[in-house]
């Protein structure tokens, strides 16, 4: 996906430069032309424009970018609460990772989750408690 | 993966508390030791990030837990150097710290002391507060705790912690209404939380199955339950929990469906009638079993549920089958 993306950039910037590369010697032609035409005639003839096929090379091109680094952007979060709400609850930290493996910063799993942990009321010592416990059992069973 | 030291650590596992705490001599290792005051912070040790200090709030908290003191009191001691000793989230962590070092009541008294001290000089202190209240009710002091806790939430009625706190105290003896009337006032506060939703869906269940429920009121509580756990799911695609409270009520009013026929008249909450009791159970019946074959195969996206939840889950549909062959 992001090889597709880059690729299609890469190709609209390739045309873009392309396009102004013409450009520029389209201009540079035609004022040599005119500082030519200007010693044989005096009429400043040749101010004329763009060719045509510059010009949509260029619009193209602007365009084919666009799709390129459309098309690279991460997936649009959910805007829909249920939605959001499902993807916390079926993914969990993966459905929040970006393509180098890094969560979000700002994941935090289900905001709401706090409201049943309460971390201010904490009962520290049940928890070490709880936690002696776990480890003893660990041991007794890797002892058997 | 290693859970993240930016999450309160409450809930974690044993095995995931005791991976965060390893995570602290790191942690303590790659910012440096000396935090300035205050004025010279700003000149001396660049900007710095809210994220640092709330890492070390929760290393406190998970390393208190896994029994490495020493860490704990390192990441105490720069919040004190930080923030200055008399702040309030501050006072609460060091009484938290000193509260896991008692080693007997009389220690714990000390520390209730204290709390009261602070608390006469300043009484809206509420991290301490928050404190001395759980302090009391790890005593065993629950009518002490109730009361403290009820005279917090009378000047801070907005506080939806403190209100599933109280929840959770009535729960704890089985004094259900008013467990249901503070968990209501939670999601008064957080009327989105799908998790409360659910909550208070299997304390009405619990309230209704509890001995001794006259059938009126029974009906009424199963009927809440009902719309509770519908909520939750309104709320949250694929939620195993609402899904699972689902179940296990359609469930039970199925087959006791002789009693749902007789409703007593002008309740507030009438139970719907069967087919819709059916219909519910069929489509909780078929996510339940979604989610637990996808979880089970490890299906790209289905792998935030947590293992325990499913072999539950597992097994109420395995019950299931099993009456059916029957």
């Amino acid at each position: 996906m992001t090889l597709l993306s880059k690729a299609i950039t890469a190709l609209g910037g390739l045309l873009l430069g392309h396009a102004c590369y013409s450009a520029r010697e389209h201009t540079t032609l035609l004022s040599l032309r005119a500082a030519t035409a200007a010693t044989l005639t005096s009429s400043p003839t040749a101010a004329g424009s763009l060719p045509l096929d510059i010009i949509i090379e260029t619009i193209v091109s602007t365009f084919i970018i666009l799709v390129g680094l459309v098309l690279g952007t991460r997936p649009l979060r959910p805007i829909e609460w249920r939605v959001w709400a499902g993807k916390i609850e079926r993914e969990g930290e993966e459905g929040f990772t970006d393509s180098s493996g890094a969560v979000d910063k700002d994941f935090v799993g289900n905001p709401f989750s706090l409201l049943e942990a309460r971390p201010n009321f904490v009962d520290i010592r049940k928890q070490r408690r709880d936690f002696s416990e776990w480890v003893r059992k660990g041991d007794a069973q890797r002892a058997q | 993966m290693a859970p993240s030291a930016l999450q309160p650590p409450t809930r974690l596992s044993p095995a995931a508390a005791l991976a965060l705490s390893q995570q602290a001599p790191a942690i303590l290792r790659s910012s440096t030791s000396i935090a300035y005051p205050p004025p010279l912070n700003k000149l001396l040790s660049g900007s710095e990030n809210s994220e640092k200090w709330l890492q070390y709030e929760n290393l406190i908290m998970s390393c208190l837990r896994t029994g490495d003191d020493q860490a704990a009191h390192a990441c105490l001691r720069r919040l004190i150097v930080r923030f200055g000793d008399d702040n309030e989230r501050v006072q609460a962590l060091r009484g938290l710290v000193k509260e896991a070092e008692a080693r007997n009541n009389g220690a714990l008294e000390e520390v209730l002391k204290e709390y009261n001290q602070i608390l006469s000089g300043n009484d809206t202190n509420i991290p301490i507060a928050k404190r001395r209240i759980a302090l009391l009710r790890s005593m065993g002091r629950l009518s002490d705790a109730t009361s403290a806790l009820v005279q917090l939430l009378d000047f801070s009625p907005t506080d939806a912690e403190a209100w599933s706190e109280l929840s959770d105290i009535y729960v704890s003896q089985g004094m259900y209404s008013q467990a249901i009337y503070a968990m209501e006032e939670v999601l008064v506060l957080a009327p989105n939380a799908w998790n409360i939703h659910a909550r208070l869906g299997e304390l009405q269940y619990m309230a209704a199955t509890a001995p001794g429920v006259a059938s009126g009121s029974y009906q009424q509580y199963m009927a809440e339950a009902i719309k509770r756990f519908s909520r939750s799911i309104e709320l949250c695609d694929d939620y195993l929990r609402g899904y699972y409270g689902l179940k296990l009520v359609t469930k039970r009013l199925l087959i006791e469906g002789a009693l749902a026929a007789k409703q007593t008249e002008g309740s507030e909450f009438t139970l719907p009638d069967t087919n819709t009791i059916e219909r519910l159970n069929e489509l909780a019946t078929a996510k339940l079993s979604e989610i637990v074959r996808r979880s089970l195969s490890h299906d790209r996206g289905w792998r935030g549920y947590s293992e325990g939840d499913i072999a539950v889950a597992r097994d109420l549909l395995g019950e299931d089958e099993s009456q059916v062959t029957r």
